[in-house]
């Protein structure tokens, strides 16, 4: 049992990121505003609906069309018409201090038992004039906070943020896998021994698994927040695909040769190559094209910036080491039965 | 051969799990916050897992078959 500790890790993480990602509410969010264009010195009532909120008349609830950071407009009245639906009365002044017309401006609604929440750029106003001496400055009062751990709620992606703890994890242990079959590659061309080849070949079956995994779950998300199953505008979806059709073609040059040692070699040799050529089609070429709808491209890795905060970082991560042992696992019961067989083989000859 | 023919399986059912949802409109996709996705992603991990452990079954059975433990 000891010697399986890893194992029983990599299970317990997945099992880990499944309960906790799925269990974890979503933090309280706005879904929309109407009306959201709307004209200086006139009063609107906004209807807000929310997600994820529960609210009630026991307590007072604050709505303010935020400005920037030193300004912000509070609701005169806010009436709460569902559970998750507010009314808010707001009187537009003739004066925005802001230099822009016709700003888009975030909507912040602060309550108890949701805490605060904020929905950016959700309403535009136009207004004759600006300026700033006459504005009343008015910023954004005490807010809320709850303790409660949330993860954090996205407008389009809304729940499929947890996706980020199945569909890219498929991604960082296809990674690592290939590099672990192509240190056996390496070893196999300096070793020749025909069970490394083995390992090179378990491997990288899971791995070609695993990507498959992930562009298939990558295409149900895709649809659901991007609206098509599949795009070549994308071009972190298109390289993946890419990438994975490289790997493909090597099994069907392992199944070409009759010769063991040949097709060993040579395949190892391609595996070197395949990777080589993995890492500049996921990790160098969508951060050097802009236009990609994967977040963190066209730039930093978007596990480094706000695409992931920390409460999802506390599910991502055990979620990324579990794959990887998972995989990994997968990978040398794949490796025994092919040594077995080799064996075999090789008593009958 | 084996693992080709497992990888087309593989996809040619993924394939035609996807356009089975797509006939159910997209209104299973943005009821309840988007959570079906969710479920759809894990579900499809669930599948390739079981693919795996199929593959991997018929193995082992033509392993047994080859020193006949299973006559």
């Amino acid at each position: 049992m000891i010697k399986h500790w890893w194992k029983v890790l990599g299970a317990g993480l997945v099992l880990y990121s499944l309960i906790v990602g799925l269990s974890v509410p979503l933090k309280s969010g706005v879904l929309d505003v109407s009306p959201s264009m709307l004209q200086g010195g006139k009063s609107y009532d906004l209807i807000i609906n929310t997600y994820n909120a529960t609210f009630s008349d026991e307590n007072p609830i604050d709505v303010w069309i935020k400005v920037d950071d030193d300004n912000a407009l509070a609701a005169r009245a806010v009436k709460v018409l569902g559970e998750t639906k507010l009314s808010a009365h707001f009187d537009i002044p003739n004066y925005f201090p802001n230099e822009k017309e016709n700003w888009a401006y975030s909507i912040i609604i602060n309550d108890k038992t949701n805490g605060a929440f904020i929905r950016p750029r959700s309403i535009a106003v136009k207004f004759d004039q600006i300026n700033k001496e006459i504005w009343k400055n008015n910023p954004v009062g005490s807010l809320y906070k709850i303790d409660k751990m949330t993860f954090p709620f996205r407008s389009v992606l809304y729940e499929t943020i947890r996706n980020t703890y199945y569909h890219v994890p498929m991604w960082f242990a296809m990674t690592i896998i290939f590099l672990v079959s192509v240190f056996y590659s390496i070893k196999y061309l300096r070793k020749k021994d025909p069970l490394v080849d083995l390992k090179v070949r378990s491997l990288t079956t899971v791995g070609v698994l695993l990507g498959f995994m992930g562009l298939i779950t990558g295409s149900l998300w895709a649809r659901s927040t991007w609206g098509t199953w599949w795009t070549f505008s994308e071009i972190k979806m298109n390289m993946a695909a890419i990438a994975l059709l490289i790997y493909l073609a090597y099994f069907v040059l392992r199944n070409s040769f009759d010769d063991e040692e040949k097709r060993a070699k040579i395949s190892a040799v391609y595996n070197v190559f395949a990777c080589m050529a993995m890492i500049p089609l996921l990790f160098v070429i969508p951060r050097v094209v802009t236009s990609s709808l994967h977040p963190g491209n066209g730039g930093n890795p978007a596990i480094g910036g706000e695409d992931l905060d920390n409460t999802m970082r506390m599910v991502f991560y055990p979620a990324v080491i579990g794959w990887i042992l998972m995989g990994i696992w997968l990978a040398t019961l794949l490796y025994r039965v092919y040594k077995i067989e080799y064996k075999l083989l090789d008593d009958d000859v | 051969m084996k693992s080709i023919k497992f990888l087309l399986t593989f996809l040619f059912v993924h394939i035609s799990i996807l356009f089975s949802f797509a006939a159910e409109t997209d209104d299973i996709f943005f009821r309840s916050g988007k959570i079906y996705i969710v479920i759809g992603v894990i579900v499809i991990i669930f599948i390739g897992i079981i693919l795996f452990l199929i593959s991997l079954e018929r193995k082992v059975k033509r392993l047994e078959n080859q020193i006949n433990i299973n006559e």
